[in-house]
């Protein structure tokens, strides 16, 4: 093979102090909060009313549309509310509240499912509420679907436990505590997907900072030829689907097409360690583990919450050591920043991080001094100093053809740019709102196209 | 509880910003500027001094008179200052130097709009403007240290052609800088250390100084064959101040690493060039300046092919 050139990419402290840590599973919150968009494509339909019982793993909210995801109770209890909230991302969602009877009772009508064919797998997947873990929220269900349509042949199926981001290690406890699920996961894949996976290589990609993970991994899958273990280097963005891709087959992501367009499919480990409990056990999505981490944390752990756990409730199991100035939910480098600590943990939370008042606010961003820091640390070679520039321009079509000669609609949101930028300018959003005007815009060009013919 | 800060992704930064980066430059700059005043004495520090200090002033009045957001406090007005005081000599008048400085911070930068949007380099600029206007700004001025027949800087020989070499000063003075010129450039063994401390702090890359000193010396070698004599050129003169200190000033030359290579490979070829063919002694500065002009072209035809992008 031909030696590729690396993909640029940078070294940021690790922080993995909670690794050591077996998960907790903590005690029953009072209640829990389920939004209804905790996945990528249209909300979920609530299907109970206010006064409601609901058991552990009862569907509350059905999916609606493609790439949706039904939502179950998480906790056993009453329906309190059934109200709009503000999420993290400034969007308004109904959200179910359930106040909990402390018995955590599991519905008496789950059942693992009968699964004989593909059709039925991906059926039993999209019942079981499974989304993306790793962040993208994607549900899992609606990713093999696309394997489907004949287009493709998937040779590869990349299994996701770079981790790349500081501070998590929920994948990296799962790799250590269950590796017997994700084996299943693994199996049940190849086995229900067989005519679409033929003679599918699965990758298993760890970066080499978790060398007991990548142990436990050659020693739960010995024995089976068709899983390879991939030693990743230890650098961000290692786990970014695009640069996964890249490092791991040296096949390169075009912009714009579907994954399974590259011959392969990338999955979150975690995934299939969840993806094995519901087709064994039946019980869906419903909690998840969470690293709870941060510089204001007193003592960081990893936490085993039903989803939905109100954050301040998960503090309270670690204790703080200052006043929260900022809470995130996922990475530092790529998380969201969530508006109260009262906001529920939702299905990709694989970590909560607090910061203290110190370290939460920004520095104030100044002028861009053309360093090139950004475009040398961009692991897609984007000309991040130019869309700035670009989405100045004032005619439209100038606008879009200056924007996408960037490369920004390759752009995988690592926040490369805006870490290393010395006048800490805000690059990472500037290149998602640019990627999003150009969305609107391409949209907006279909349409004039539709309505002259 | 008091309101969380909300605030895109990411959430944390390498720590590296505007403020530290231009004070290593500073920092590079002080073995230059120690090496000034143990060779050319107490002028040469009253020089810096005025450099500097009229550079912050004007920066902090032109801000005041513009309703700025006040900037004196990034230290550019300081790296713009005592660069373009190094660039002295002590022939300068200490009035021409202050107004030297004021030109740089106000009308090539302030007026372009202040820090990073400048398109030429202000203390090059500043150091071009005064040699059109005053006249020679680099020479003429003797080193304190010793007993020089010649006051003449070294290129004044060396541009006589390869016989020039023997009425030049030693190479060891060359490296030590005990000969005439500019404060700050004859001290080459000074220039390196700043150099080294640079490319330690990570603020310049090793190969963009290397390359623009290795093309005027390539050039020399092969039109004269005589390597002492090539090393004679770029011992000699402003080469090494330039190359390290204004061709990596990274508002006014290309952004990646191929960029700056062409353009300093660019600067080398066209000093080369005055130097032995045109009417100044010195090309560094006036290389650097067109190089500069060029900057938007080179970034042109050097930009980095995205990884999945589709034509």
């Amino acid at each position: 093979m031909l030696k590729r050139k690396n993909i640029s990419s940078l070294h940021v402290p690790h922080n993995k102090h909670t690794a050591g840590f077996v998960p907790v599973r903590i005690p029953t919150p009072p209640e829990v909060l389920l939004p209804m968009n905790m996945h990528s494509g249209h909300d979920a339909e609530p299907v109970v009313k206010v006064g409601d019982h609901v058991y552990v793993g009862q569907l509350v909210a059905r999916e609606e549309g493609r790439f949706s995801s039904p939502v179950h109770a998480t906790i056993s209890g009453t329906v309190a509310e059934i109200s709009t909230m503000e999420t993290a991302e400034g969007k308004e969602t109904l959200a179910i509240r359930i106040e909990s009877d402390g018995k955590m009772e599991p519905d008496p009508n789950l059942k693992a499912p009968e699964i004989h064919n593909c059709e039925e797998f991906l059926q039993a997947l999209r019942e079981s509420g499974l989304v993306g873990l790793g962040g993208a929220a994607f549900p899992t269900w609606a990713k093999f679907n696309e394997m489907c349509s004949g287009q493709y042949t998937v040779d590869t199926v990349l299994v996701n436990a770079a981790e790349c981001e500081p501070y998590i290690t929920s994948d990296h406890r799962m790799m250590l505590d269950h590796p017997d699920l994700i084996v299943k996961g693994v199996e049940y894949l190849r086995t229900y997907m067989h005519e679409y996976l033929k003679d599918a290589c699965f990758k298993i990609c760890i970066e080499k900072n978790k060398p007991d993970a990548i142990a436990k991994m050659r020693e739960a899958f010995a024995g089976m030829d068709y899983v390879d273990i991939h030693e990743l280097d230890t650098i961000y963005p290692q786990g970014a689907k695009q640069v996964t891709l890249y490092n791991a087959t040296g096949r390169v992501a075009i912009a714009g097409k579907r994954f399974p367009a590259f011959h392969a499919v990338i999955i979150n480990v975690s995934s299939f360690a969840k993806m094995a409990e519901y087709i064994s056990t039946g019980m869906p999505l419903v909690e998840r583990i969470v690293t709870v981490d941060g510089p204001a944390v007193r003592a960081p752990k990893n936490l085993i919450a039903p989803i939905g756990t109100r954050i301040r409730y998960l503090l309270e199991q670690t204790g703080l050591t200052s006043e929260p100035g900022k809470i995130v939910i996922g990475g530092p480098m790529n998380g969201t920043a969530v508006c109260s600590v009262d906001d529920p943990i939702v299905k990709v939370a694989n970590a909560v991080l607090v910061f203290d008042e110190k370290k939460s606010v920004l520095p104030t961003p100044s002028a861009c001094i053309h360093c090139g820091r950004c475009i040398e640390k961009c692991p897609i070679n984007i000309n991040v100093v130019a869309v700035d520039d670009a989405m100045k321009q004032k005619n439209e079509d100038k606008r879009a053809k200056a924007l996408i000669d960037t490369g920004v609609r390759q752009c995988v949101d690592c926040g490369c740019c805006s870490y290393v930028c010395p006048a800490h300018r805000p690059l990472l959003a500037n290149n998602q709102e640019a990627k999003w005007w150009l969305k609107q815009y391409a949209a907006a060009q279909k349409e004039k196209e539709g309505g002259n013919t | 509880m008091k309101n969380l800060h909300v605030s895109a992704a990411p959430h944390i930064n390498s720590g590296v910003s505007t403020h530290n980066i231009m004070l290593d430059v500073v920092i590079a700059m002080v073995p230059a500027a120690i090496a000034a005043v143990v060779l050319f004495g107490l002028q040469a520090l009253l020089i810096i001094l005025t450099c500097i200090a009229s550079a912050v002033l004007a920066e902090a009045i032109f801000n005041l008179c513009v309703h700025k957001k006040q900037t004196v406090f990034d230290f550019s007005a300081v790296v713009t200052g005592l660069l373009l005081a190094l660039n002295l000599s002590t022939n300068v008048p200490l009035w021409q130097c202050a107004l030297g400085s004021v030109f740089a911070i106000v009308v090539v930068k302030g007026l372009f709009g202040g820090l990073g949007k400048n398109i030429v380099n202000p203390a090059i600029a500043a150091r071009v403007f005064m040699l059109l206007t005053f006249g020679a700004v680099g020479g003429g001025a003797a080193p304190i240290v010793v007993e020089l027949a010649s006051s003449a800087t070294p290129l004044e020989f060396l541009n006589k052609g390869v016989e020039g070499l023997e009425s030049a000063p030693s190479m060891l003075d060359l490296f030590l800088g005990v000969h005439g010129g500019a404060i700050g450039e004859t001290c080459a063994a000074a220039l390196l250390v700043g150099f080294l401390y640079l490319v330690v702090r990570r603020v310049i890359k090793w190969y963009v100084p290397v390359s623009f000193v290795a093309t005027v010396f390539l050039c020399y070698l092969v039109f004269t064959g005589d390597a002492t004599y090539a090393l004679a050129q770029v011992l000699a003169g402003g080469l090494i101040l330039g190359a390290v200190f204004m061709a990596t000033d990274y508002v006014t030359t290309p952004a990646t690493g191929l960029g700056r290579v062409i353009f300093c490979v660019g600067c080398g070829l066209l000093t080369f060039a005055i130097r032995q063919f045109g009417s100044y002694p010195e090309g560094v500065s006036i290389s650097i300046l067109a190089m500069n002009l060029l900057t938007p072209f080179i970034e042109t035809w050097t930009k980095k092919k995205t990884l999945g992008g589709i034509k």
